[in-house]
This record gives structure tokens, sequence and C-alpha cells, in this order.
């Protein structure tokens, strides 16, 4: 079980091909269970928020809780004061690692044992200690919040009694690019979320959203409709040095980076219905990134890993795709809208449900497993992954 | 083509669908052609008569219908046919020292098609009296919010509704008012007129509204 994420994530689609998402009489969208299997472990000895995180982390991880007899690996926990872990592969009974978890609270503890848990079975680092970013719909207003992966640690960024939306994390920082409509506009502002500091970053007439700041943390893609028609710009990150990248009557929205920083991907309407497309950063043709006639495309994120776009398609109910980067054949996931992928390249948080009822659920790729967000309050969508 | 001048070709054609006013059938007009710059559409375009779509024509593609009802708009002595940009947002803040009037323009509110920013034939009349009032008060501006329903993604229609404040905002400019004293807000779905979810409330959610800045009586700038 030991492949690499790449080829695990190839396996996936390769398996999957004849993935069947036929809509029912309900209209529900349904996805064949061809996935990748999950791994049995066995959870014994611990109890209370520690056992109920400890949970959540591994079930997001891939990994389904079965009683020892039928598990091949077992975590057996103590919990004095400090949280104690050791796993054990129950085919062999080799212990791969034994901690103790002093310090923090009891959920950061599980979080920590979990990642330890997920990088000793597939030899790849956790997501159990990221945050989320996204939007919550509390009726006439709309705010930032900030939360850990699971929901946990939950921090109000915005208090605009406005409408803020669209946040996006700066990379490797605490700090969020969203766009609020506090001074009557809808204007892109800069929040350093350590000192509280808030800058406007760009406040032109017309439309201001979407920003979204390159991996490597120098420049900021933004859809701005100063010139008559919502274009993709991009400028420095402060905001000097601004460029229009796209000319087209019809909007373009949703913009991302290629981990490399030299690509956008973003959502546009040019050719009738949305599809999605790429630009050079630094300028050039528009080009059409073909997804297999899955259209209407919008919400584009791609992979830190350089590999996949993930994206959605609205009809009817909302759907989550995944196109290799270079264009081919999208594939469905699962029911949903705007995907952001986990710093694993695995892991995807999305929103799920209607609007004024909407919440947010993490998809783990391989398996499809689907596991909800701890709501904090309101209608949650528009979520980012730290990474 | 230029990106002006096909813009202002697009305002000309859209604006001259007002004109035509057409009631025979409840056909489709389209203000701005889909397919964006890069679609050259087919040679000739439309024909406005008949209430069909119109294609992305050249200068000599559209018809000019009969002007019945509404009043006519003067197109040729309008500021920004060819002779500015009519498409850019202004560099000013036509909200500064204004204060919103949601109540003049209520009943002008222009509904559009799913998924567009077009519009059928019988709300083209809504706009004319919007324009003849800034034409008689030029220390008026105008506001143009542009909403969606909640079928789109969020984002997407943030920027769809702005395109449908834009597109009425170039049927404004087209028609003579200077593009100085009209901006857009897009809400996307962020404001629906009717919470519900289904057609009746969606088809009331997908609009563009008109708000009047008039002169702050206040005299406190924004």
């Amino acid at each position: 079980m030991n492949l690499s994420l790449p080829t695990r994530l190839a396996l996936v689609l390769a398996t999957t091909v004849s993935l069947i998402h036929a809509a029912d009489d309900s209209g529900v969208i349904r996805i064949s269970e061809r996935a990748q299997k999950t791994i049995p472990i066995a959870l014994t000895g611990f109890s209370g928020e520690s056992g109920q995180v400890l949970r959540f982390d591994l079930e997001v991880a891939g990994f389904d809780v079965v009683p020892v007899a039928s598990a091949q690996y077992e975590v057996a926990g103590a919990n004095n004061g400090n949280l104690q872990g050791t796993l054990t592969d129950t085919g062999n009974h080799h212990p791969l690692f034994a901690r103790a978890y002093p310090g923090g609270t009891p959920r950061a503890q599980a979080h920590m044992l979990a990642d330890d848990v997920v990088k000793a079975v597939t030899g790849q680092p956790g997501i159990a200690r990221t945050r989320i970013a996204y939007k919550i719909d509390q009726g006439r207003t709309k705010e930032i919040y900030v939360s850990d992966y699971d929901g946990g640690n939950p921090f109000r960024a915005t208090e605009d009694h406005s409408i803020a939306a669209s946040p996006a994390w700066v990379p490797g920082k605490l700090k969020l690019f969203y766009t609020s409509y506090r001074s009557g506009n809808p204007d892109v502002y800069s929040h350093d979320l350590q000192t509280g500091t808030r800058t406007r970053v760009f406040g032109f007439n017309g439309l201001n959203s979407g920003a979204v700041v390159s991996p490597d943390g120098t420049h900021v893609a933004v859809i701005l409709s100063k010139s008559g028609s919502p274009d993709l710009w991009v400028a420095n990150v402060d905001g000097s040095g601004l460029r229009q990248l796209t000319h087209t009557l019809e909007p373009e929205s949703s913009p991302c980076w290629s981990p490399d920083s030299r690509t956008l991907c973003f959502a546009s309407t040019r050719d009738g219905r949305a599809a999605l497309f790429t630009i050079p950063a630094a300028g050039g043709e528009m080009r059409k990134l073909p997804t297999g006639g899955i259209l209407p495309a919008t919400e584009p994120d791609w992979s830190p890993d350089g590999k996949w776009i993930a994206f959605s398609r609205a009809v009817g109910e909302f759907t989550i795709y995944v196109v290799p980067a270079a264009g081919g054949q999208a594939e469905p996931l699962t029911a949903g809208e705007d995907p952001s992928w986990a710093p694993n390249s695995r892991t995807i948080v999305f929103t799920r449900g209607r609007d004024g009822a909407r919440r947010l659920s993490l998809l783990d790729v391989p398996t499809r497993r689907v596991k909800d967000v701890n709501r904090i309050s309101g209608s949650s969508s528009q979520p980012s992954w730290a990474r | 083509m230029n990106r002006l001048t096909k813009l202002g070709l697009i305002a000309l054609i859209a604006a001259t669908a007002v004109v035509t006013g057409c009631t025979k059938k409840p056909g489709h007009i389209t203000p701005i052609p889909a397919g964006g710059l890069s679609n050259s559409g087919a040679p000739g375009g439309g024909d406005l008569g008949n209430g069909g779509p119109i294609r992305n024509g050249g200068p000599n593609g559209a018809k000019f219908g009969g002007a019945t009802n509404p009043a006519p708009i003067d197109l040729t002595n309008g500021k920004g046919l060819g002779t500015g940009d009519p498409s850019a947002l202004p560099t000013g803040d036509p909200r500064a020292g204004k204060d919103e009037d949601r109540e003049t323009f209520k009943s002008n509110t222009v509904y559009f098609y799913f998924d567009k920013a077009t519009f059928n034939s019988s709300e083209s009349s809504k706009i004319p009296a919007v324009i003849e009032f800034l034409k008689s008060h030029p220390d008026n501006n105008l506001l143009i919010e542009g909403h969606c329903d909640e079928r789109g993604t969020e984002e997407y229609n943030r920027a769809l509704g702005e395109r449908r404040a834009l597109a009425l905002r170039e049927l404004v400019v087209g028609a003579g008012i200077s593009g100085e004293r009209v901006t857009t807000i897009s809400y996307g779905e962020d404001r629906p007129a009717d919470p519900g979810h289904d057609e009746a409330a969606w088809s009331k959610n997908r609009r563009g509204e008109f708000i009047l800045l008039t002169p702050s009586k206040g005299g406190s700038l924004k």
C-alpha cells in the first residue's frame, strides 16, 4: 500500500473510468463505489474528545475504523493527561511507533497522533493540523471565518456586517485575501490574521473579487470589471503593476494558480457555456482546458502537486469533477461545489447543500469518503484550504 | 475590429433593440451578444424585426426597425459611440456626494434570462425612462445593481451579475449619458429579491436594478 500519492490517484482514476453518475428520480447524483479501498484500523483505549477527533481524522484520511479482529493496523492509546499512542501492524504485530503527546489541548494532541499514523502507514504527511477559511451566511450579512480543517477552533475574521466572500489564503502565511462590500462596493482586502491589519488592495469601480495569491507569494490574480467587463488581471501582491490578462466581453471568474506560479486556470463564458481556460501569468493567449465535454465548468482549483484540477459543474445539482491538469476526460467525484485542495493533493474541502443551508464537507479523493466539517453557524460556503 | 469599435457596435445594436420594442411575440433580444470578442459571429447579423436572437453581426447587419414605442433614443448624437470608450467604468466615484434613491426606478427593474446577460424584449421598455430622467437631471448619477439566482456557483454569479449590470450600462451610456455618471455593482446571488428555491423566485432574482444617485441633502460625502 505504500504507493506514491500520484500513483494512487492515477490508479483511482484509471479504475473509475466507468463511473456512473445517473440522476435518479430525486435528482440525486449517484457515483459508483469503484474507489480505492479504505484501510481497516482499530482504535483501542481512546475515549472522549481525543477519541472522537482521532477517529474523524483517520476516516478523512482514508481509514475505516473497525474491530481489532478485522483490522490491518491497531492504534492502542492511553490518556492520562497526555495522549499516548502505539501503532501496530496487526499482520505481524510489528510496532511501528509508540509516542506520547504532552502539551496542547486534547484536540491538538489527537491531531498530532493522527498525522503520525497517516505518515507511518501511507508515507505522506497528514492534514489534521491544517486550517480552512470560508464564508458564513448569517442572513443579510456574510462574514469570513477561519477554523481548523475539521471546524474546530473557529475564529471570525471579519465583522463588517456586510457581505464578505471569496477568502483565499496567502501561501504559507496566516493571512487572507477576500472580497468585502463594507465600503459599498465589492473590494479586495488583504488581512493579516496575526496582527489584525487589513489593507484594501483593489477598490476600483465595479467588480473586484476572486483574488488569489501565487504559490511563490509574489503576485495576485483577480477579477476586475474596470475596463467594462469582468476580466482576469494580475498584479504584484501589493496591487501595484496591474496588468489585464483577458479581454473578453463575457465574464471570467475564479482564478487559481499552477504550483509553479507560471499559469492561471479560470472559468470563462467566452465560448458560450462556462468552461475552464488557462493563460500564462506573464500574459498570452487564453487556451481552453479540455474537460471531455463536462460543462458548464467553474471554480477550478489546481492541486499543489500540479497534477489535477478539481472544478464544479452546475447542472441541476452541483457536482465536483477532477481532470488532469493538461486536460482530458473529467471524472465526477461527489455532489457539491467550490472544491479546494488540501496541501496533501489528496483531500478536498467543498460546499454541499442548497443556498441558505449549505455546509462544508471533506472528500478523500482516493476512497471517495465524505465527512462533514463541524458547522459553526449559518450556511457555509467558499472554503479555502491553507497550504 | 478593435474592441472599442466593437463595443460601440454592440451598444448600437442593443440600443436598437430597445428602440424597436418588438411586441409581436415574446421573442429574444440580445443586448450583449454571447460569445465575446473572440467570436466573430455570422456575417450579416441579425434581423431585429422578427424578435429572434440578434446574431453578432457587422455594422450593416442590424436592421433598424420602425421606432414606435417607447420613445426613440437618439444614438447618433450620443457621446460614446466611437467617440470615447463606452465600456470602461468611471475613474471617479459617481456615488461621491450622492444619496441612493431606490424608489424612483423601482418599477424599471429589468429581469434577465437564466444564465445570461440578455432579456426579453418586453423588458427593454423599462430602460428609456431611466435614460430620459438622467438627461433631464444632469446633477443625478446612476448605480446599476446586477443580481443572479442561486443556480450558478458563487463567484461565477458575482461575475455574471456584473455582466448584467454592465449590459444595462452599455445601453444607458450608448444613449448619450456620460460614462462618468454611471457605475455598477454586482451582488451575485447574495441579495435575492425572493428567498425561495423555485423558478418563481429565481425569475425575480436574476435582475438589474437602477438606483438613482441624487445630490446629497445631508452634505456629507460618502
